[in-house]
């Protein structure tokens, strides 16, 4: 399809949008409630990051392996991707998150405490299993089946034509995954993988729920103690959104240089 | 008469109390978890976490020889946390109850504390619970599982948990600002929190009609932990030489809330 003419127009909307963030600021700093909800809330962006950017390469990870079980020549590997994807896919994060936190964490305690004792060893506490890393892991579980589904159709979209190429050219199996398929696919998947990152930022406040200090959690304390619910989630709402717009113009750069999408 | 006989008999009952020797945990460490968001049990003020329980729990651990860790989680995954024993001990202002008590032990009550009814600052339809129930358009606003939850259904309604007139909401926060925007017509909370709404809203909000549905709140325990027995040890003496009562002057009448 032609690209239509919106992605050259001139960006009013960010005007708008960095207008609009001036005047919160402004705000921020004339006020003292703004600024000490702001100060408490800055100390939860460095989790939020932390979580998002933690769970969301491990998400790549397991999605990418995802995505090459699904286009496996083995059927058993094929079927297990599948079965994966459509239950996981189909789990509300924060059902996910909850299930993972104490129900699979615990079994996992257990499973591990079963190995370490018939080695001789002693046991871990379920309490040493922080909840900060039950959270990455549901997160990551969460996304995994997202990200499998955008690597498999990014994957599929290099023509077979190229495969065939390389194959006549001699290229082993991983030589031609890695240099002909992969670079290519990566232009198509680019764009909706930005889009998943974007939306676990926000989806990464879920594991307030688990008490893990992110901004939501902090957020939902402060505001608890001062009663001001509408300044200190204007706070939040600034902070979430001053990281997915400044990330969602660094992607746009990255899908131009890549010329991704074409 | 009968009251000065019951006055001797309290302090015969008391004083063995206050003199007997109170459990010497030999400086064991416990985990104890809360949420920072129940002023003034526990919230956070100029970034520091305070409140009353976090004095009660510091009172308690020197006088039975304790080291006391804090922990954060939040109120959905609480009671869940502390029974499967990720966490010795949680507090939050929780209400003793007995379907509670299938999933974790509960400490002696530290604390009774009734519901206030808050509602927006011009509110003329409805000035007790009797009132509100009776007329069918007006609304309130509860998280489900807590007790205010509970209070509206059972003290205020007709006891369906199911009756639309209860909206729920996933913060009490929510469902204060549901209030203050017209979706709902009342919110219940402890006497306390209720006037620390009411002192930040300017006029927005007020607290209408008597006291409801008296709670005790106590600490939870993983079932069978052996913390139980000197814990409600320390809650007797602090409730016997009056440092409970302290406690409560210093965080309900002298703490200013929302400022």
């Amino acid at each position: 399809m032609r690209e239509r003419p919106g992605e050259k127009d001139f960006p009013w909307w960010l005007v708008i949008l960095a207008a609009t963030g001036a005047v919160l600021f402004a705000q921020v700093i004339a006020d003292e409630l703004y600024s000490d909800v702001l100060e408490t809330l800055m100390k939860g962006v460095g989790i939020t990051v932390f979580v998002t950017l933690v769970a969301f390469s491990l998400a790549c990870l397991l999605g990418l392996l995802l995505a090459m079980a699904s286009m496996s020549r083995w059927i058993v590997a094929r079927q297990v991707a599948r079965l994966y994807v459509e239950i996981v896919r189909g789990v509300p994060i924060l059902v996910l998150l909850l299930y993972v936190a104490f129900v699979v964490a615990p079994a996992l305690v257990v499973a591990v405490n079963w190995v370490l004792t018939s080695l001789g060893g002693e046991g871990i506490r379920t309490r040493d299993f922080s909840l900060l890393w039950r959270a990455i892991i549901a997160l990551t579980i969460g996304y995994s089946a997202f990200i499998a589904e955008v690597f498999r159709a990014g994957l599929l979209s290099v023509p077979e034509g190229q495969i065939e190429a390389a194959e006549a050219l001699g290229l082993s199996p991983w030589q031609r995954f890695r240099l002909v398929r992969l670079p290519q696919a990566l232009r198509v998947i680019l764009p909706p993988l930005g889009n998943d990152f974007i939306a676990m930022i926000k989806d990464s406040s879920l594991v307030s729920v688990l008490g893990v200090t992110d901004i939501t959690q902090l957020g939902k304390v402060t505001s608890a103690g001062n009663f001001r619910y509408f300044e200190t989630y204007n706070v939040v709402a600034l902070l979430y959104l001053v990281m997915t717009v400044t990330l969602s113009l660094a992607l746009r750069r990255l899908e131009k240089r890549l010329g991704a999408g074409r | 008469m009968k009251y000065a006989a019951a006055a001797v008999f309290a302090s015969l009952f008391v004083t063995p109390v206050i003199a007997q020797d109170l459990p010497d945990l030999q400086g064991r460490e416990i985990t104890v978890v809360t949420e920072n968001a129940y002023p003034p049990l526990q919230y956070m003020a100029d970034g520091e976490a305070v409140g009353w329980e976090y004095d009660a729990m510091a009172e308690i651990a020197s006088r039975i020889n304790m080291t006391v860790a804090y922990e954060n989680i939040s109120w959905d995954a609480m009671i869940p946390a502390v029974s499967e024993g990720q966490y010795d001990l949680g507090m939050t202002g929780i209400t003793i109850r007995d379907d509670r008590k299938e999933m974790v032990d509960f400490s002696d009550a530290y604390m009774r504390s009734e519901m206030s009814m808050l509602v927006r600052g011009d509110e003329e339809r409805f000035t007790d619970a009797a009132s509100f129930a009776a007329d069918d358009d007006l609304l309130v606003a509860a998280q489900p599982g807590t007790t205010p939850f509970y209070v509206a259904v059972y003290d205020v309604l007709d006891g369906d948990e199911a009756n639309p007139r209860v909206k729920l909401f996933e913060t009490f926060g929510a469902g204060v600002q549901a209030l203050r925007a017209g979706d709902v017509d009342l919110v219940l909370t402890d006497g306390v929190a209720a006037e620390g709404y009411v002192a930040a809203s300017d006029g927005a909000l007020k607290v209408v009609g008597e006291k409801l549905g008296t709670e005790d709140f106590g600490f939870i325990f993983p079932k069978g932990s052996d913390l139980v027995a000197p814990i409600n040890a320390a809650i007797a003496s602090m409730k016997a030489d009056g440092t409970l009562d302290a406690l409560n002057k210093k965080w309900f009448l002298d703490t200013k809330l929302g400022e």
